[in-house]
């Protein structure tokens, strides 16, 4: 073994260290650097080197040293590298660390009372919500100064998201908690048969058990084996089972999975659980006692000292008071005079007590009850354990106290799917731990079906001394500061319930989130209500998560989904602007909308319209489909013709519209909008499988299965002449508003029909979608020398405005019913039945709704913004502005928008607000489109 | 610039974007890259794909006993897929669809029964999975429990894959390599592709063009 | 996550389906007042109890069917095709 260097804080090897002492470890901490080993925890290797102080407190800036040495102790948050809010008592040390304090303004060494002095104002408990009363104007300078209060690191504005991932797990049992009851749960599952994840928090299985003697150490030999020798059990260390919800969906957050992808370490992965069973076997954790100087850095709990001594080999003191309740006190009384560090022992079996601690930097004396004052550098507090319910809780139990144990047990009050296996259950030895394990493990597999259910053994509940608080105040939540006085001052102000005075004071609301301070906070509560039964106090309720996740995690990996036309390389190489529609990436323009008009008006443009919603529709009942969807008629559509359709909703309000067309005997193809796609096809199925199971229909979607162009313009006959074979495009045999199939481009099984959105002669084709790029290419081929250019979604918008074809959800609202839309000559009350057709019989006999009018500035350069008001006098608003552009065709700005009934009449002038508060007159044209009114051109 | 333009040959294109090199194969262009890696991810939009709906317990179901849910290896390198009540997907060889929708259609033509034919090859993307990891890839995905008692060979399921309704079936190779075959409308198809190819990068996934 | 258990494809998470509502039939159009359709459009019992309602396995196979659900402990007790097409088995004697 070589000699590496190490201060003289380091030990012996012990039985049971984790560290690698051949492989030292050089990191650096607040600037300067030391070494420890693989296998150290940062703090661990810090304490080595002499290190006591790892933080300030969060309210007083109170020097924090080790509490716990577990990932919860709230002492030792700090900075590694550009990663804040690192647990330093549990990971690992790595080579080349750069570690750094947080939250240590002014600064780590800076003068406690001269920090208390300064900050009195903000200290006192409530003070969030008392600091931000009065006066207004200091909020600003309260706001900078609770800012550098606030716990945490620092995140670099340009760092990288990091590779966070997620993963589905299905498993029959997992057993959250890898202690002797949780590996012998997980063995005894397996042995039924059951597949089994296997969690814990920290780097390796054993809980307790790693830090205890020769035959604990013996002990976890054994049970490790025994699930090694298992593959029906996947183990995942440092990982934490944060909550479970519903049917046994659990949440497990996998910290550094230890996996790299394209060189970057997943930092951390979410596994989301759906298991038959759930066994709770979280142990127990071991409580802080209160009094003065509790939070004085030396002061540690007896398992901290254990972790420190036994798995790091550490010393962490030279003179040490012990005051224990238990036996594991006792057993770090133990280690500590096996490592040569004086131990003056205060039993509180013998109602000896501590009554305040005193030090600086470090713990110096220590104050009995009796008086005696005792000199040490470490006090070591074993005065009892907090259950860790809060799985149990999420589960639906209520845990009770037990005055005798004096903790909470869980009751019967659990879910049948969830199991509780060892300490939390009641006090036993290694054995009788393990046999608890084990019968829970074997009811959770047979729970999840596999094998049968094994009674578990009783454990009983060792009488234990209620140790809540000294006759001193001291800290009660470490990560918030809050005392015990605090909570006294809380009951005082009135504050009488637990989940008051928690939001009143922050009590348990800091990172460890309860996890060592509740027990302490419903006995300082109790106390201070003079209530000896803990149960009538009850405790906060337990949510998930239950550590601390990173939003990173929680965020894991985008999937966004992205569609894209099979035009789409063809718009990137002609630099389309990208617009984001949905999840569709269309093309906005290429470069100049108003030009593309001018030339869709003067010659012929395409536009690539492939989101536009498609489903195939065949069947001999799709007319009575049609007619119940539709608020038209189509009982009587000839093939080959199309029609254009409004559907309204059931309460009358207008849902999508689109063209229907038949190409056969029994087959149609029904266009959508292209963001009503998905719901038209929902809607549809709805009608179908729930009214209307009789009707032979068979509903495909085919949206994406064809490409799909608008050629639109007076060129657009001559241009398909020259691409497209099977179809006479003369206007007698291929009229307006109808269908053919054709192969265009040799690309056969198009269909194309005549229908004019902009207004222009057009045929929107749809061809195979694999060819869909192919086709286009022809087509700008074909077309070169009759001057087509592609024009985009913007272009298409002021045509449709030009001609006053209102867009659904653009110009209607979730308020528009069909008779406001202007849609009264194809609303047919006639028909017996149509979906929203009472409310639109109800709409037809009122007169109070607002309609749908065309509107022009009568200042033609005034372009009103969209969704501008329509007002009159002062207070009234009488109707707004839906849709405006600067129409390239007419030459002057054109508006779509609602105003009341007396308002819309051809003629009246109304008030437009703009957003700058000018108000401008518009007037009411007749009818809705502002060009071509006659709609000839699209009949040419 | 006047005369008659030339219209250049027709090529059918995956929405995929395709891992050189490139080259036209059957009318359409495909990536002709090979990989021996454990775990590959292909492209396979080329194939017919060929849907149909009837009713559930008429003489189509009689002929085609593949049940919802799962799948059958049929003759001259079919695959059909139970994928909807009253549903069917077959898959088969590149440029077979509309030999594929004429059988079909004859098949049950005078059983008095209302059968829908119809043509997906282009309204779908389709991809091929391969690989022991592909469990592992896919889990990273995908909700449904992919162990063999759950989802064996030839299992088909439709459900939520990175966010985006997806077919699955799992069609292991004739050596018994696991595989699964996934698709998804095809506009979304490179979407589903980077999604696979992510959630395999911790396998090392490398990406194969179809078998040709 | 709850699971609902689909009549087709088995158990899949509740994120797979659009929970349409509690079951209601629709009035007769010809007849109803503006009372009973609005009661059909915007009411809900909302029990805290045993509900029958509408889902739509939307990521599955896109087909529609009744659950009955406890709404306080989300516990599944029954789901079964929607109520037209369990009448129109009857009818048709199967």
């Amino acid at each position: 073994m070589s000699t590496a260097v190490t201060t003289g804080r380091r030990l012996a090897p012990q039985a049971g260290e984790v560290i690698d002492r051949r492989a030292p470890l050089s990191f650096r901490w607040d600037g300067k650097t030391y070494t420890g080993f693989v296998g150290d925890t940062i703090v661990s290797a810090l304490v080595a080197s002499g290190v006591d102080v790892f933080s300030r407190s969060f309210k007083y800036k109170r020097p924090r040293g080790v509490l716990s040495a577990t990932f919860h102790d709230p002492g030792c948050t700090v900075q590694v590298g550009d990663e804040p809010n690192v647990r330093a008592a549990h990971r690992r040390l790595a080579a080349g660390m750069e570690v750094s304090p947080e939250n240590v303004w002014p600064s780590l060494k800076f003068d406690v009372g001269a920090a208390n002095q300064l900050l009195g104002r903000f200290l006192s408990s409530g003070f969030y919500y008392k600091t931000f009363i009065k006066p207004q104007r200091l909020w600003p300078a309260y706001q900078q100064i609770l800012g550098r209060f606030a716990a945490g690191g620092v995140t670099a504005a340009d760092a990288e998201h990091g590779y966070f991932d997620k993963r589905y797990i299905h498993v029959d049992v997992c057993v959250a908690g890898g202690g002797p009851a949780g590996m012998a749960a997980a063995v005894a599952a397996a042995e039924s048969g059951a597949s089994v994840l296997l969690v814990d928090e920290e780097y390796e299985l054993g809980g307790h058990l790693r830090y205890g003697g020769d035959a604990d150490l013996a002990a976890l030999a054994e049970l490790r084996a025994e699930v090694a020798v298992h593959e029906s059990i996947e183990v995942m260390t440092n990982a934490a089972v944060t909550g479970r919800y519903d049917m046994n969906w659990i949440a497990v957050v996998q910290r550094q999975p230890g996996i790299s992808v394209q060189g970057h370490a997943i930092h951390e992965r979410l596994c989301k659980v759906r298991a038959g069973s759930l066994v709770v076997a979280a142990g127990l954790i071991e409580r802080p006692y209160v009094f003065a100087g509790n939070d004085l850095p030396g002061v540690m709990l007896s398992t901290a000292v254990r972790r420190l001594v036994n798995l790091h080999a550490v010393r962490p003191g030279d003179n040490a008071v012990v005051f224990t309740a238990n036996a594991d006190g006792d057993a770090c009384a133990q280690d500590l005079r096996r490592i040569g560090v004086g131990v003056t022992v205060v039993d509180a079996r013998t109602d000896a007590n501590i009554r305040r601690a005193e030090g600086g930097k470090r713990v110096k004396t220590v104050e009995l009850a009796d008086g005696r004052r005792v000199d040490c550098d470490l006090l070591v507090t074993a005065v009892g354990w907090t259950a860790a319910t809060p799985l149990l809780n999420m589960a639906g139990d209520r845990p009770q106290y037990d005055a005798t144990a004096a903790r909470f047990f869980p009751t019967d009050r659990l879910a049948a799917n969830v199991v509780v296996a060892g300490a939390l259950a009641g006090d036993g030895s290694t054995s009788e731990l393990v046999a608890h394990g084990a019968a829970a493990g074997a009811t959770a597999a047979a729970r999840a079906g596999h094998g049968s259910e094994v009674p578990a053994p009783a454990l009983a509940r060792v009488p234990h001394p209620e140790l809540y608080r000294s006759t001193t105040h001291g800290i009660v939540d470490f990560s918030e500061d809050v005392s015990s006085k605090d909570m006294f001052s809380a009951k005082k102000e009135g504050y009488d319930s637990i989940e008051l005075v928690k939001r009143y004071t922050t009590v348990t609301m800091g990172p460890s989130q309860g996890k060592l301070e509740s027990a302490n906070a419903v006995a300082i509560m109790a106390e201070a209500h003079g209530v000896s039964d803990f149960n009538e106090i009850g405790t906060t309720v337990w949510r998930p998560p239950y550590v601390p996740i990173t939003l990173g995690a929680l965020g894991g990996r985008g999937f966004e989904n992205t569609r894209f036309s099979p035009m789409q390389p063809w718009h990137e190489q002609h630099n389309a602007k990208p617009l984001v529609a949905g999840d569709w990436i269309r093309p906005e323009h290429y470069g100049d909308p108003a030009a593309e008009v001018a030339n869709v008006r003067r010659s012929v443009g395409i536009i690539d319209v492939t989101p536009l919603g498609k489903l195939d529709l065949r069947g001999p009942d799709v007319p009575k489909l049609l007619n119940l969807l539709y608020v038209n008629k189509w009982s009587r559509l000839p093939i080959g013709a199309v029609r254009y359709g409004v559907m309204c909703a059931e309460d009358g309000v207008v849902m999508d519209d689109g063209v229907t067309g038949r190409l056969g005997e029994n087959h149609y193809i029904m266009t959508t909008t292209s963001s009503g796609a998905a719901t038209v096809w929902e809607w549809t199925e709805n009608w179908l499988q729930t009214e209307h199971p009789d009707w032979q229909i068979h509903v495909t979607p085919v949206t994406t299965g064809y490409a799909s162009m608008n050629v639109a313009g007076p060129k657009s006959r001559e241009l398909l002449g020259r691409v497209v074979s099977g179809v006479d495009l003369a206007n007698d045999a291929f009229p307006y508003m109808h269908v053919r199939t054709a192969t265009v481009a040799d690309i056969a099984g198009c269909f194309m029909w005549r229908i004019g959105f902009t207004g222009e002669l057009s045929y929107e084709i749809h061809v195979p979608a694999a060819y869909g790029l192919h086709v286009w290419e022809a087509l700008f081929d074909a077309g070169f020398d009759l001057g087509v250019v592609p024009f985009g979604v913007e272009a298409q918008r002021i045509m449709r405005l030009e001609k006053g074809h209102f867009i659904v959800a653009q110009d209607t609202d979730g308020l528009t019913l069909g008779f406001g839309a202007d849609l009264g000559w194809c609303i047919k009350l006639d028909k017996d039945d149509f979906a929203g057709k009472p409310e639109l019989v109800w709409q037809s006999r009122r007169d109070d709704y607002q309609r749908l009018v065309g509107m022009q500035p009568v200042d033609p350069t005034i372009v009103p913004a969209e969704a501008s008001q329509i007002v009159e006098g002062t207070k009234k608003i009488v109707g707004r502005v839906t849709s405006s552009r600067m129409s390239p065709t007419l030459g002057r700005s054109i508006c779509l928008g609602f105003v009341e009934p007396r308002l819309a009449t051809p003629g009246t002038i109304v008030t437009c607000q703009l957003p700058d508060r000018r108000r401008v007159p518009l007037k009411v044209i007749e009818g809705l489109a502002h060009f071509d009114p006659d709609g000839a051109r699209m009949r040419i | 610039m006047s005369g008659p333009p030339i219209a250049p040959i027709p090529v059918a294109r995956s929405p995929i974007v395709a891992t050189p090199p490139v080259e036209v194969v059957a009318g359409w262009e495909v990536s002709t890259h090979r990989s021996t890696a454990a775990l590959r991810v292909s492209d396979l939009t080329w194939l017919c794909k060929v849907a149909v709906k009837a009713d559930a317990n008429g003489a189509f179901t009689a002929r085609h006993p593949t049940t919802f849910g799962s799948a059958r290896r049929l003759p001259g390198d079919l695959i059909e897929i139970g994928s909807d009540p009253g549903g069917w997907l077959t898959i088969g060889p590149v440029g077979d669809a509309a030999a594929l929708v004429e059988r079909l259609t004859d098949e049950v033509a005078d059983a008095g029964e209302m059968v829908s034919v119809i043509d997906l090859t282009h309204g779908r993307a389709l991809l091929r999975l391969t690989g022991p990891d592909s469990v592992g890839a896919l889990a990273k995905l995908c909700a449904i429990d992919l162990a063999d008692a759950v989802t064996p060979n030839l299992a088909a399921f439709r459900s939520s894959v990175g966010s985006l309704v997806t077919d699955v079936v799992r069609d292991d190779l004739v050596d018994g390599t696991l595989s699964y075959l996934l698709h998804c409308e095809r506009s979304s198809g490179q979407h589903l592709f980077s999604c696979l190819v992510d959630a395999g990068a911790e396998y090392g996934i490398d990406i194969a063009g179809p078998p040709i | 996550m709850i699971q609902v258990p689909c009549p087709w494809c088995g158990p899949r998470n509740s994120m797979e389906f659009r929970a349409v509502g509690e079951s209601k039939s629709r009035p007769d159009v010809s007849t109803t007042t503006p009372e009973q359709w609005r009661h059909y459009l915007y009411t809900k019992s909302n029990l805290a109890d045993w509900v029958t309602e509408t889902w739509y396995h939307r990521a599955g196979c896109r087909r529609y069917f009744a659950v009955e659900r406890h709404t306080v402990t989300n516990d599944i007790r029954e789901s079964r095709l929607p109520a037209a097409q369990l009448r129109r088995q009857s009818d048709s004697g199967s």
